[in-house]
């Protein structure tokens, strides 16, 4: 016998080539200026990394703000997901371009809105001080609050989309087997619609948290400098320090976390599929 | 034409719907709709498709809210409570089991869901699956089941929790043939001998007939009769129960004259008497079961011109000439031989046997 190459499977080559060059060898380079010193290789870096009290706190801080920002768009996602797909004809362009559209916009026209939304004489704080809930403005630009709220709201459609299509291959018949099986609402959704849309919950978190652990715009935008992000090191490392051996083992750290994410998810996702 | 078994208000029944009303969309599917089912009763809703006989279903089962009148089960008014408190069980089309739970999961989750503890359920998933002879698959996952398993753990799933009152949604269409068949029987005798009243909806004439003890014919929202297979059969309310349960000889037909309840009709093949109280001059449309349509004289007899004659194997079936929209069909028992087609041959039947219903000009 044999060994023969599916044709269809050359298919693949074009674009196995295109991420070869653009995506895995310039990032093999870069890991490796992360392990070379000048007294050959060594993990010292790393030690020196996770060693640093400032980097931890950065660390812990990155993965804070990537969980919450994951919680949040999960919140705002899986009741809008349930609406998408009951909704009909012209109500679903309605969903889909409102998902889309503010993709197309771009982070910073999004930064700046926020920050007119946001700041001291903001529109938020005038409207609060106008109906006498607060005296003072509050401070809500440069907070970690305001970073999750708008990260959230530029990972939404990810966190959205996934879901919506698990929903919407949902047969509408099981929640009515449930309910004429005697079940109360609450126990319909725990152990049905919840069981069964979770494969969309697993893929839209991991697809927010591994985008929100590596955001740089963003928090460059609404928190600026004082609050540090693990990109935001990285980038201070390569750009202002020059330091490319701590900037290398930073992205190091940061593609550890994004491939432990999408690889567990992934089992996750898969141990979900196989019950069904 | 409604319900036409006359019923008293003395009368108690176990399921009384009554007065049923339902829009979609500014649209009357369904008005005054007045449906009554005895305890232990197998009955069939049964009409092609668009007729509401789903609709009525849902009403029933709580999935869907009437726009107006009342559902009762059991002397207990359950017109504005949910589904999940009516304890009525719905087989679905699709059976609509949980993909993430085996097959005794599936069975024990209507138990669970009346908070029966998990260690409870085992005896009574066990009993049920041991009822639909599905106990060896009780670990199995669901995809992993051929559809009449799939049918056999939904009805499991259904009667485990005692419900007051069956409901099954097309529940053998996805079945072929002979599995359909098997089915029937043996769910038949399954609720039989458990004393379940239950409703199938189907728009399948033959499983309706063989299932239950009476047949709710629907059409366009409506009732047109309800009553057992053997009546529905031999004595159609309405041109629409004829054309649907069964096939028949229908031509169209002018009242000549009457004597008492007897007509005597013109049709476009010969004069045709008729039991039935018609006035002289009106309209008629004139109808005949195949089967009680033979070879030779008759009380009433037509010399028609075969176009087709069919050997199906139990029985011949001889297609004559007949006017556009008129259908002649004569059913002989066993395969006739040495008859063909073009030949012309006399079709006799009885005047009982004649159906004749008026027709608005």
């Amino acid at each position: 016998m044999t060994a023969r190459v599916d044709r269809i499977a050359l298919l693949a080559v074009p674009g196995l080539a295109y991420l070869a060059v653009v995506y895995a060898l310039p990032l093999l380079l870069l890991l490796a200026k992360s392990v070379r010193t000048p007294d050959g290789l060594s993990l010292a870096e790393y030690g020196a990394f996770f060693a640093d009290d400032y980097n931890m706190g950065v660390l812990a801080r990155t993965l804070r703000v990537a969980a919450l920002t994951t919680l949040l768009a999960l919140l705002i996602a899986y009741p809008t997901a349930f609406a998408m797909a009951r909704a009909r004809g012209p109500w679903l362009t309605v969903f889909l371009v409102a998902m889309v559209l503010p993709m197309s916009l771009g982070v910073v026209v999004k930064a700046f809105a926020w920050s007119i939304l946001f700041r001291a004489n903001g529109f938020l704080n005038t409207a609060l001080q106008g109906l006498g809930i607060i005296t003072e403005p509050m401070r809500m630009l440069f907070t970690e609050t305001a970073l999750v709220v708008g990260a959230a709201n530029v990972f939404l459609p990810f966190m959205v989309l996934p879901i919506y299509a698990v929903v919407r291959q949902m047969d509408s018949r099981l929640p009515e087997a449930a309910a004429s099986l005697g079940a109360s609402p609450w126990f319909r959704f725990f152990h049905v619609t919840l069981p069964l849309t979770l494969p969309g919950v697993v893929a839209g978190s991991a697809f927010t948290f591994s985008m929100a652990i590596s955001m740089y715009v963003i928090p460059s935008l609404i928190v600026g400098e004082r609050q540090q992000t693990l990109s935001m090191l990285i980038a201070r490392s390569f750009l202002y320090l020059r330091n490319e051996p701590l900037g290398s083992t930073i992205s190091a750290v940061l593609l550890a976390i994004a491939i432990l994410v999408v690889v567990s998810s992934s089992v996750l996702a898969r141990r979900l599929g196989a019950r069904q | 034409m409604t319900d036409m078994t006359p019923i008293s208000p003395a009368d108690r029944h176990y399921l009384d719907v009554w007065g049923v009303a339902k829009s979609f969309k500014g649209t009357r599917v369904m008005s005054g709709m007045n449906f009554r089912v005895d305890r232990g009763e197998l009955v069939s809703l049964l009409g092609p498709s668009g007729c509401g006989k789903t609709t009525l279903l849902r009403i029933i089962a709580g999935l869907m809210e009437a726009d107006d009148g009342s559902v009762v089960l059991g002397g207990r008014d359950i017109t504005r409570q949910p589904a999940h408190r009516r304890n009525i069980s719905v087989v679905f089309q699709s059976y609509a089991l949980f993909p993430h739970l085996t097959v005794a999961e599936n069975v024990a989750f209507g138990l669970r869901a009346r908070g029966t503890a998990k260690s409870a359920t085992a005896a009574p998933v066990a009993e049920a699956l041991r009822l639909v002879r599905m106990s060896d698959f009780a670990d199995r996952p669901i995809a992993a089941l051929s559809g009449g398993q799939q049918q056999r753990v939904a009805v499991a799933r259904a009667l485990v929790v005692g419900p007051d009152l069956l409901l099954l949604d097309e529940p053998f269409s996805a079945l072929d043939r002979k599995l359909r068949e098997t089915m029937q029987v043996e769910l038949k005798s399954l609720l039989r001998d458990r004393g379940i009243t239950a409703i199938f909806v189907t728009h399948d004439q033959e499983e309706a007939m063989g299932v239950s003890d009476r047949i709710a014919v629907m059409n366009a929202g409506r009732i047109e009769q309800f009553a057992d297979p053997s009546t529905l059969y031999a004595r159609p309310a309405s041109p629409f129960v004829m054309d649907f349960v069964g096939l028949s000889t229908r031509l169209a037909a002018r009242v000549t004259a009457r004597d008492g309840d007897l007509l005597s009709l013109e049709t476009a093949l010969g004069p045709v008497r008729a039991p039935g109280d018609l006035a002289p001059g009106s309209a008629a449309l004139l109808a005949v079961r195949p089967e009680l349509v033979a070879l030779g004289q008759g009380e009433n007899t037509l010399s028609v011109t075969l176009e087709d004659v069919m050997v199906l194997g139990s029985k011949t079936m001889l297609h004559g000439r007949a006017p556009e929209g008129d259908r002649i069909l004569c059913e002989l028992p066993g395969i006739r031989t040495g008859l063909a087609r073009g030949e012309t041959v006399s079709l006799g039947w009885a005047v009982a046997d004649t159906l004749v219903y008026g027709v608005d000009p």
